[in-house]
Formats: C-alpha cells, structure tokens, sequence
C-alpha cells in the first residue's frame, strides 16, 4: 500500500473516533433540547386572566384589586359575544323548525368551545371541576382553542386511494346571514382584549400542589416524593455500603469468600431494575409486611438494593485513593486498626465517598421500575413531615417524578392539555440529576487537584 | 474480631440481597413451570395470558428482546468504541477532560426521560417522515465509507501494475469503482425513501434511543481497558513506522480485547435490562415481525411485559398467569448473572495471561 | 476460618430478619383512604377525591390507576380500602377474596361505552361488530377491505391487565383471540394518542377519552355518545364500579365516597369527564 493511502485510513480512523464523540454530544442535545425548551415553558408562558384569576382563588396570590380590575376589563370585552348569542338565540326561535334544529346544534358546539377558551358564560352556576371554572390560562393553548373556535375541521374523503386530508371550514360560513356571523371576527380581532395574555414567570410550578389532576396548579407532590425516596434509599444504603466498603478495603485478605463477595456486589449492579420490582413487592411488602401496601418505605428500601453497589464501589475507590503513609502515621503513633479507620482513614475519604453518594442519589430519583409496584401513586398527598408523624409519611405511598411522568403522558385524559407539564416534570427530573452530577463532577476535580496538590 | 466479624456482615448483607432477589424469584417462577411445562414456555409464540385456559408462549417476547438489544448494540458497539479509541488515543488530554462530563450526562439521564423523547418527540416523527431520515442516514454514513473503500482497492489493485502507467489506471478504477458506489447508496436510499413506518413505536426507535443509553457504559469501559494497555505497546508499534490507525488496530484494541468485550457485555446487559424506554415505545405486540429483522415493526420485551402486565387479572397468588412473570424475570435475572460472570472470567484470564 | 465465617454469615441472616421484622405492623387510619385499579375509572376517582379532599382537609385519598385486575387484587389482599374497576370481579377473584374474609361489594358509579376509534382522516365511518372483530383477529389487515383505502391496518389494544380489554374481549371478540400482530397499549390515553398520530390506526377507549383528535365510528350504524350508551342502544357499554370490602359503614368517609355520585356535585363531575352518570336512566 502506498504510504498516501495509509496515511489516509489513518485519517478517516481518527475521523470516525471524532464522528462517533460527536454522535454523543450531540445525541445529549438532541435530546435535552426539546426537553429544556418546552420544559421551560412550565415555567415561563405568556398566561392569560384567567391564569391569574385561578391563581388568586386557589392560592390567594397576586395583587386582588389589580386582578379584579382586569377581570372586569376582560369580561368587557366578553360582553359583545355573549350579547351576539343572545341575539342570535332570539333570531332561532322565529326560523323555521329544520333550520331551527341545524342551527341549534352547530350553537350548542360553537358555545361549548368558547367555553372551554374562555371559561363559563357570567351569570352562569360555578361549576365543580376547576377545569371547567377557567378558560385557558395559557396563551398557547388558548389559541389551539381560539382556531377550533374559528374553523371547523372537516375531512376531503374525495380521494379514495389515500386516507382523506384536513380541510378547515371557517364556521362564519355555517352562520352567513345571521346575528352571530360578526363573532368570529369580533373574536379574532379582541381575543388579547378577552384574555390579557401576559409574560408570567411561575417558579411555584415546583412548590404548588396540583389541581384538577395537573391540569392547574404544580407539581409539589411528585417532587417531594422523589426527593424522599433517593434520601431514604440513601439512609439505607449509605452506612451499609460505606461498612461493606471499609471491610473490602481495610480487612479483607484476598480470598475465596472475598472474591465470591466481590462476584455479588457485581452480581447484583447487573439485576435489571424491573427485577428489583418485583423484589421488593414479593420481598417487603408481600412477605416483611413493612407496610401493608406500597409506601415511600418500600419503595425506599427496594432502591436501597438497586444502589447499593454503587455507593460500594464509590466508597472502595475514596478508601484505597487515601495513602497508606496516612494509617502509617496513624499506627505509629499508637492508634488501633479500628482507630485509624475512624479518625483518619474515613474523614480523608469523605469527599470521594460524597461523590459517590451524590451519584448514586441521582440514580435513585430517575429510577421508575422498581418504584411502580413499591411506592407510587397517580394521586396522592404530598408528603409532610410537618402535618403527619414521621412514621405515617414513610408508610404512606407518594406520587413521584418518573412515575408521574409516564402516568401523565399514557394515562391521562388530557394528554395534548397537559403537556406543558410533562415536560416541566422531565425538566425538573433530568435537572435534579444533573445538578447532582454537576456537582459530584466538580468534588472530584477538587479532590484530585488536592490529592496532586 | 467481634467488630471485625460485624463488619463482615454488613458486608455479606450484598450477597445476601442477591441471594434473597434468586430466592424470591425463583420461588414464584417455579410454579410456573409445574403448572405449564417448560416446552410451551420457550418453543410458541402464542402470548395469551387472559385467555382461558391462557396460552404463554413467550418465543415472540425474547425474539422482541433480542432484536431490540441486536439493533442497539449494532449502533452502540462500533460507535462506543470509536469514541474510547478516540478519547484514549486520539484527543489531548485537555479536550478529554471537557468530554467526559458529556458521556457522565449521558449516563445519568433518566431513564424515563429517555422513554419520554421517544414517545413523545422521536415516535411521530419516525412516522411522518421516518423514510427520509433513513435515506439520509445512509448517504451520510455510505458516502464517507464508500469513498474509502474506492481509494482503498483502487490502491491495492494498482499495487501490481508498473508504475508509469498506475495514475491512469487508478483514475479509471476511482470512475468505475465510484459510480457503482454511489449508484448502490442511491438505490438503496432511494428504497428507504419509500418506507412507510406505520407505527412510530416500534424496534427501530428503541433500538435507537437503547444504543444511545448504551454508550456511555461501553465508551468508558472500554476506555478504561485501552488506557491499561502500556505506552510501551504503543511506541514500540509506532517505532516500526505503523501508522496510528494501524497501532491501534493490530496492537492496542487486541491487546486491550477483553476489557473492550467486558464493556460490550455490560452494555448488553444494560440494554436487555432497560424497562421503561421499551415499556413506553415499542408498541408492545406479542409478534415475531415479518421477516424476523424488520425493525419497523412494534415488538414486545421482557422487561416491558413484566411491567406492564405485573398490574395482572385476576392476580390471584397461583394462577399461572402471575408466575409466568417471574418466570421471564428469573430468566432475565439469570442472563444477567452468567453475563456478569462471563465479564469477570474475560478479565480474570487476560489478567493471568499479562501477568504470566 | 471458613467455617467460622459462614457461622457469622448465618447469624448475619437472622439479625437482618429479625431487624427487617422489627419494622412490620404500621397501621393505616381510618382517614387515610388508598384507591387503586382501573385506568378508566382512574379520571372519575382521581377528580373525585380531589374534591372530597377539598371538603375534607383532614382525609388523605391516593390514587394508582394500574388495571382492573390490580385493583380487584388489591382489595383481595387488603391493600386498599376502594376498587376501581372496569368490569364486574370474576369468580376466582370473588373466590380468593371470600377465602381470604374479604366481601367485596359493588357500586356502579357511571356508565362507559366503548367507542372504536380511528383517526379522524380515515373516510371509512362505520363498522358491524364482526368486522371490528375480524380487524381484532387478523382476518381484516387493510383498509380496502372495509371500504377504505389502501392502507396497513395498525390494530391497537388495550392491555390484557385492563378491565376495558376485557369488556371488549367480551362484547366484540366472542372468545376469539387477538391477532399477534396487535400493538398494546397501556391505558386508554395512550390508546387514544396512537390513533390520533397513526393515520392508520383503529382503537377503542372509554367514552371519557375520546376527542376531536379521533373519529368514534358508528357500530352496527349507531354512534356512541350519552343517549345512545345510557338507552342501551350502543352494543359496546359497560357500566364501571368500585367495590369495598363489605358495604361502608354509613356516615364514614369511605361511604360517602362511593356514594358521591349520587350527589348532584359527583353527577356534574361524571359528566365533566365525559361519562355518563348512572342517574342518567
């Protein structure tokens, strides 16, 4: 081979190395872009009136004169189309009977759907559902809403080779002639009056409770709920591994028994978590009965197991990072093997057994399998220390983030209303951990500039 | 010794969780297997638990399984170690240090997260448009792959010929060679151009976002092996006149071999244990596709059947219906562990064969 | 020293048992009500205990919507006070609960049809029950066979755990089983979301979760909707339950929730989500 030719795979080797780190990256953004973007939009969203409005019963936020006023404002602007309906009702009644029948029902639909853009008619009795108390308060969804408003979609079934295409009528068609002919343009043209859509940056998505099923409100209970289940996981597995990992470095001679240990700590960071799953609903709930039904306990203890390996692991690595010279020292100046690990060894490991910890508490909030059958719920409290006994909160199940995030895009009935907050509740998830990560990332820099240091 | 004693209990509490996870699976998986045999378990394809009496074949839910982790692997075994090579051999140590956060940011997404992208983002438009990214795929990877190959044999076919006359000979070959090239890429794109995927959720989406799950475990892995192999391998091939591709190709990756397929067994395992992506976009069909390796089509996973149908009928303690689940659980649970030991025993032998 | 350590394994094992068994026997309150079962139920549940919540500060209500048959389960095995369920219990069930001292008892909270949906795109408008069952079994694959255009059916199923599947399996399957090819879905949202970005898809959900996104077909020429299903005339119907354990002492919370649909408040609720109440009749 000629050496240009050697030269050239040599080339396209590293290129294929560098193609292959940048499928990475850029598989992280692919990925986290739409995730930040849209999750960011749980957060800040040009929200309407009755964002505030609902605000302000549920929550007693914001300033009520200044809310009020707008309210009023709006309902103002909303006077005109109730006012063309009205009129447009009187005008039914003198049709005749089969026009009269059509029309009623093409009013029944146009009403329903300023209903659900505006929210209900004034004078009209409150609703139970908060769902059906508001109009839309976002600025996004309300002009989804505001076009089916506008255009009724039909479908072109002309074609019969292919599946028929989306042909939008405008509904002004259907009432050409009449009274209420003027709303839709009226609508279209006042829709900001109607609604104040305002930039609104809305931080307490994360500490508010939810309403009506994450249609309003936040999402405190999910969060709370995973932050009480990694800390918990970690209550367990933390002195458990960081002992396991002191006996492995400190004592063990190498030996038959160690090396089967060994062989199970990798063992069990191979279990799929799905297995944990079913573990921990056979293990602690069937057989321990350490509560009668799924609780942040179970779930605590299942994900215990799951990263118990990795705090070992972390734990060994901080153990054996310490130099021996350090128990050296300690030993001749008269301190016991046990001494030494006390006061010498473990505070010298501490920031890499920290690291460690902060990863696998990560870990243990994005898990979602092995908590389905231990811990959480669609619905449910959020949990209180301050409200309930310590006792009662660990035996109560919790929503929680991974769950929540499946359950609301599968199983919710308003999956397209809500996706706004699906996609805050991943933000939130894959930013805990980052964050975490982040920081781990940044302890360990710190230690190895000490250790060289 | 009576602290030391403690402590080797704590330290035995790991083996004793293994120990429990083996108990208590296998204790729901075995009456499964009174009840039904073992034959129909393994050998059909015919998953109907609720029915009565239910027929559990899960040969379709491990063909689903395979294919799954086959195309994920597929994807995450070349590229992974393209970027361990890369990271270990290739970049200043300066640049190295910026990348590893990003494959750790990787490895920590959740996995729901995941499963979330590819229900929600990645499904529709593998639907609207899923024939033209193919297609555009494979230009981008055919092109640069087939333009080396055309230079390649040009070269090596020229090699014989004298020389005044090789230049005129490889620009004939780089025509002929070139043409077929890129008339392959352009017919098989063009193929692909007229798939239609039917379903978005289906083994192509997973198979996707499981080999992107995947390379963080085999890139470090593997990157950690070819940083064990000593410079002096290394400098000793490039005193030879080897180019780096060829240093690293005949002289590190095999000696580093059983560390890089130790991370390809860890990324095996990780991929075959991944319940929520699979659970969420693979359309779930208890079918073996038409034929066997279309990965357009929705299939069914293990793990992903165990989540779904834990939430059982009539899960009344005994029925087979409730074991059948541990049953595919022990099975995962045991691929898990010969895996894991396969892994140690690779690098316990190449251990013994430096050392000796 | 081997020996000696696994001796000190073994007394290892008992001391973990005995402190595992240490943390048994908490007990929850009569203020604490746990719900759990079906995914079509789940929305009426889950608004339902908002709202009583919302009477009643001091009740803490949770909800898991993970199937019919989870729910039934549940009950069986006294994790939860309250049974969402899709269908009635079945007789095994019925047994395991009698044997385990469980009675459980029905109360039909609304009615449901089971509209067979498809995207909205599809010009094909309606469907006999035997061919929504020969599309189910594989006999029927492309649209040109029902009147449609040429295009792959993409068959999509509720899962086999689900109480919606099992009505269906009832009303339209006719213990004909399922096609392999068939795609299954975990609740009835998702079911609902597959056919709205599937312009091939055919589905069914309950009556609450079908939208503008989809076109509910007419079976055997009627079209499902509130007087349709409460008349009895739309063949797919079903009415939905929650059972408890014997009937709620009257006066307490968990009465009062099973009978909030008889209230004027649980029938606006049942109708806001697109159910029918069963004082509809």
């Amino acid at each position: 081979m000629r050496i240009g030719t050697r030269k050239l795979i040599d080339r396209s080797f590293s290129g294929l190395g560098f193609f292959s780190v940048a499928l990475m990256g850029l598989a992280v953004l692919v990925i986290l872009a739409p995730i930040i973007t849209r999750g960011l939009g749980a957060f800040v969203f040009k929200g309407t009136v009755e964002f505030r409005r609902m605000q302000l019963e549920n929550f007693e936020r914001g300033h009520r004169e200044a809310i009020e006023k707008e309210i009023l404002q709006a309902a103002a602007a909303r006077k005109p189309v109730y006012a063309m309906i009205e009129t447009f009702k009187s005008e039914i009644d003198s049709m005749k009977i089969n026009e009269k029948l059509r029309y009623r029902k093409q009013l029944k639909e146009v009403e329903g759907d300023i209903a659900v853009l505006l929210g209900p008619k004034p004078g009209d009795p409150r609703r139970v559902l908060p769902r059906q108390q508001y109009g839309q308060t976002r600025w996004d969804r309300a002009q989804v809403k505001l076009r089916q408003v506008i255009f009724r979609t039909e479908y072109d079934y002309s074609d019969t080779a292919s599946m028929g295409t989306e042909v939008f009528v405008p509904r002004a068609n259907d009432f050409a002639g009449t009274a209420l002919a003027g709303l839709f343009p009226y609508l279209e043209e006042h829709i900001e009056e109607m609604l104040a859509p305002r930039i609104t940056f809305y931080p307490r998505f994360l500490s508010d409770i939810s309403i009506d099923s994450h249609l309003f409100g936040g999402i405190r209970a999910e969060v709370l709920g995973t932050l009480f289940l990694a800390i918990g996981a970690m209550f367990f597995a933390l002195p458990m591994g960081v002992l396991s990992a002191v006996y492995l470095v400190e004592y063990s001679r190498e030996g038959r028994i160690i090396s089967l240990l060994r062989t199970c700590v990798s063992t069990l960071a191979g279990v799929p978590s799905i297995v944990f799953a079913l573990f921990g609903l056979a293990f602690f709930i069937n057989t321990m009965k350490v509560t009668e039904s799924k609780s942040v306990l179970a779930g605590s203890l299942t994900l215990a197991c799951l990263i118990l390996p990795t705090v070992i692991r972390a734990s060994e690595e901080a153990l054996r990072a310490v130099p021996n010279t350090y128990r050296e020292a300690s030993m001749s100046l008269g301190a016991g093997k046990w001494r030494t690990i006390v006061t010498v060894v473990l505070p010298a490991a501490i920031p890499g057994i920290l690291t460690g910890t902060v990863i696998s508490l990560g870990r243990a909030a994005g898990e979602t399998a092995p908590i389905i059958f231990t811990a959480a719920v669609s619905v449910g409290e959020p949990l209180n220390l301050f409200k309930a006994k310590f006792w009662e909160v660990l035996s109560q199940p919790t929503p929680a983030l991974p769950w929540n995030i499946y359950n609301l895009c599968t199983e919710h009935e308003a999956v397209d209303e809500i996706r706004h907050v699906q996609y805050g509740m991943v933000l939130t998830l894959v930013l805990l951990v980052l964050v975490l990560n982040t920081t781990a990332i940044i302890m360990r820099a710190r230690i190895s500039r000490k250790l060289k240091g | 010794m009576l602290g030391q004693s403690a402590l080797f209990l704590v330290t035995s509490s790991s083996a004793i969780v293994v120990l429990f996870i083996f108990y208590f699976i296998i204790r729901d998986a075995i009456p499964f297997f009174q009840l039904e045999g073992i034959k129909e378990f393994f050998t059909s394809a015919r998953w109907y638990p609720s029915a009565s009496p239910g027929e559990y074949g899960t040969l379709a839910i491990f063909i689903g399984s395979g294919l799954v982790t086959l195309g994920a692997i597929a994807l995450a075994m070349p590229m992974g170690i393209a970027a361990a090579v890369c990271l270990s051999d290739i970049l200043p140590f300066s640049i190295r240090q910026t990348i590893k956060p990003i494959i750790e940011v990787l490895a920590a997404i959740p996995s729901v997260a995941f499963g979330f992208f590819a229900l929600v983002v990645f499904a529709p438009l593998l639907q609207e448009s899923g024939g033209r990214i193919l297609a555009v795929i494979t230009w981008l990877l055919g092109l640069p792959a087939g333009g080396l190959l055309v230079i390649v044999l040009a070269d090596l076919i020229t090699g014989r010929i004298r020389e005044d006359r090789r230049n005129g000979a490889r620009a004939v070959l780089f025509v002929c060679f070139g043409g077929a090239v890129i008339g392959l890429l352009t017919l098989i794109s063009s193929r692909l151009n007229d798939v239609e995927i039917s379903s978005g959720t289906n083994a192509l989406n997973v198979s996707i976002i499981l080999g992107i799950m995947a390379m963080p475990t085999i890139v470090s892995v593997s990157e950690d092996a070819l940083q064990a192999v000593g410079r002096e391998l290394r400098e000793g091939s490039y005193a030879l006149g080897a180019t780096r591709a060829e240093t690293i190709l005949k002289v590190v990756i095999p000696a580093a071999g059983s560390g890089i397929i130790a991370a390809v067994i860890l990324g095996i395992m990780r991929v075959i244990g991944e319940t929520m992506v699979v659970w969420m976009a693979s359309g779930n069909a208890a079918q073996i596709p038409e034929p066997w390796y279309n990965i357009l089509e929705p299939v069914r996973t293990l793990t992903a059947t165990i989540a779904g149908d834990m939430g059982e009928a009539d899960q009344v303690m005994g029925s087979a219906r409730y074991h059948v689940l541990f049953a595919m659980a022990f099975i995962l649970l045991a691929f898990s562990f010969l895996s894991n030991l396969a892994s140690e025993w690779i690098v316990l032998r190449s251990r013994r064969k430096v050392g000796g | 020293m081997l020996l000696a350590q696994s001796r000190l394994t073994l007394t290892g094992l008992l001391i973990l048992g005995l402190a595992l068994a240490g943390l048994t026997g908490v007990h929850a309150e009569e203020t604490r009500i746990i719900v759990d079962g079906s995914t079509t139920v789940g929305p009426i549940a889950k608004a339902f205990a908002e709202y009583y919540m919302g009477l009643h500060p001091d009740v803490q209500i949770t909800v898991s919507e993970s199937g019919s048959g989870n729910g039934a389960k549940s009950l069986i095995n006294g994790t939860c006070e309250i049974a969402d369920m899709s269908r009635f219990m079945k007789e095994n069930e019925f047994a395991a609960a009698v044997e385990k001292g469980i009675m459980p008892v029905a109360h039909v909270v609304a009615m449901d049809g089971l509209p067979i949906i498809v995207h909205p795109s599809n010009p094909v408008s309606g469907l006999t029950v035997e061919q929504v069952r020969d599309i189910y079994v594989g006999k029927i694959t492309n649209w040109n066979q029902v009147g449609g255009p040429d295009k792959k059916i993409v068959v999509v199923s509720r899962d086999t755990n689900s109480g919606t599947y099992e009505t269906f399996e009832n009303l339209v399957m006719n213990k004909e089983k399922m096609a392999e090819s068939v795609e299954y879905v975990g609740s009835n949202g998702a079911a609902r979301q597959r056919v709205q970005s599937t312009p091939s898809a055919i589905g069914y959900a309950g009556l609450g979760f079908v939208d503008q996104t989809v076109k509910a077909l007419d079976i055997n020429g009627i079209t499902p909707n509130q007087s349709t299903v409460s008349s009895g005339v739309y063949p797919i119907a079903r009415p939905l339950y929650m059972f408890t354990n014997g009937y709620p002492k009257l006066g307490s919370h968990i009465h009062a929730f099973v009978t909030l649909h008889l209230t004027k408040d649980g029938q606006e609720i049942i109708e806001a989500i697109g159910f029918i109440p069963v004082t509809a009749y």
